[in-house]
């Protein structure tokens, strides 16, 4: 089953490397990462998978949303002419020559690769420890929340930086952002009421991925993202800017300086192995609900922020 | 055979090839994610074994059916941070599609040096 499973996920990958409409191997990429999360999933990693799931949902929505309306995508092929005419014979032996290095580095990584398993101290550690020290039933959640504190802190701050590099990346000069207008964009009719019907259910299941996120897969991340494509299917319903890019901007980073007060707080206190409430687990539940919460509120408006500044780039061409 | 591991570093390399190779710029993007997705798999993968579970649950007595939770808490945040990434990456497609009216690598880059040639 595994074996079928990768060999599924090789071929998606060739199918992305052969084909030659922009529009369609936006489509497969959106295979490939369905493939990749059904194997997150063989892997024993629900989290993981479902951060996948919504991430690439997210990205292909994204994808085909704006290269719809800025890049035209009227189907056509990255490469009109037929084989021979469009490749000279240098660009031939450069591709065999890209090819060659590719297959003798393959070969040579998959030589290496070093016998045995994974050391499984550290792991045992975790996973003996942590419901104890961190509460909750969620491993992977008590390591982001506790154990490696720092790490999502400066996550959540690269998030912040990229969401300002994209604002500032994206500012031409002869455009002027005015919230509040009608799209016109006219979207299908079938995907609008099919959205309708989906929409709901996607922000329950934000809702629910944040609220359970201690006990069950799931958490701020994930939750986050998914909150967000409900943004973007609103959007999609009915087709209007009305969100002002300004106020999600700063919205963003306050909470991103609470999601750092709450940390700080959290580690003078000594929420880790050192927590001196280990006798009262409604304090520990208290904090990991704040942090996905925070978390999943974050991660939300920075991805909201990017699709709607790409949106917003877009409508004025 | 240990497919979990040998069957990452495959896709890692198509993605590298197809990075080489390809005439497209968001195409090359597209590459660009194959490979990132190909990383976190080999990472997860390097502790694989059939029938494993996940590290959820109130009791979890028999510690080594378990995975390993360390690599999937990093590997969230590096998905998420890859698509920071790859919306940044847009954005410079689209400034460079605005201003060369291109998506093809061969023709930007001849427009770009005659426009520094100019300058």
């Amino acid at each position: 089953m595994t074996e079928a499973l990768l060999l599924l996920w090789v071929v998606s990958g060739i199918l992305i490397l052969q084909e030659q409409t922009v529009y369609r191997m936006v489509i497969y990429l959106g295979v490939f990462s369905l493939i990749t999360t059904i194997i997150f999933l063989f892997q024993g990693a629900p989290d993981v998978a479902l951060a996948s799931a919504s991430v690439s949902g997210f990205s292909t929505i994204f994808l085909v949303v704006c290269f719809e309306k800025y890049y035209g995508f009227r189907d056509k092929p990255v490469r009109r002419k037929s084989f021979r005419a469009h490749f000279k014979p240098a660009q031939i032996a450069q591709g065999l020559a890209a090819l060659a290095f590719c297959v003798i580095m393959c070969l040579m990584f998959i030589r290496f690769i070093p016998g045995g398993y994974a050391s499984t101290y550290l792991m045992y550690q975790y996973i003996t420890m942590f419901q104890s020290d961190v509460g909750g039933e969620n491993a992977v959640t008590a390591i982001y929340l506790a154990y490696r504190l720092y790490d999502t802190v400066f996550e959540a701050l690269m998030l912040v930086v990229s969401v300002v590099a994209v604002v500032h990346l994206s500012r031409f000069d002869e455009l002027s952002f005015d919230d509040g207008e009608q799209s016109e964009v006219r979207h299908s009719k079938i995907a609008i009421r099919t959205i309708r019907c989906i929409c709901s259910v996607i922000i329950l299941f934000g809702i629910y991925l944040i609220a359970n996120g201690h006990i069950s897969p799931g958490g701020g991340f994930q939750g986050g993202v998914a909150i967000a494509v409900f943004f973007v299917c609103r959007y999609m319903i009915f087709n209007i800017y009305d969100i002002k890019i300004n106020t999600v901007l700063k919205d963003e980073k306050i909470v991103f300086l609470g999601i750092i007060l709450v940390a700080v707080f959290a580690i003078f206190l000594g929420v880790h192995q050192y927590f001196p409430y280990q006798h009262l687990p409604l304090f520990q539940t208290i904090y990991m609900l704040m942090m996905n919460t925070l978390i999943g509120i974050k991660v939300a408006l920075g991805f909201l922020m990017l699709f709607y500044r790409y949106v917003a780039v877009d409508r004025r061409r | 055979m240990r497919m979990m591991e040998i069957v990452p570093i495959v896709v890692f390399f198509m993605g590298m090839f197809g990075l080489m190779t390809s005439k497209n710029i968001i195409k090359s993007i597209a590459c660009l994610v194959l490979l990132e997705m190909a990383v976190i798999v080999f990472i997860l993968g390097l502790a694989f074994r059939t029938g494993i579970l996940p590290p959820v649950g109130q009791s979890l007595e028999n510690v080594y059916s378990v995975a390993d939770p360390l690599p999937q808490a990093l590997m969230i945040t590096a998905i998420i941070i890859g698509l920071a990434v790859t919306a940044i990456d847009f954005t410079m497609i689209i400034n460079l599609v605005r201003r060369y009216k291109s998506t093809d690598w061969d023709e930007v880059k001849a427009m770009s040096t005659e426009n520094f040639d100019e300058c």
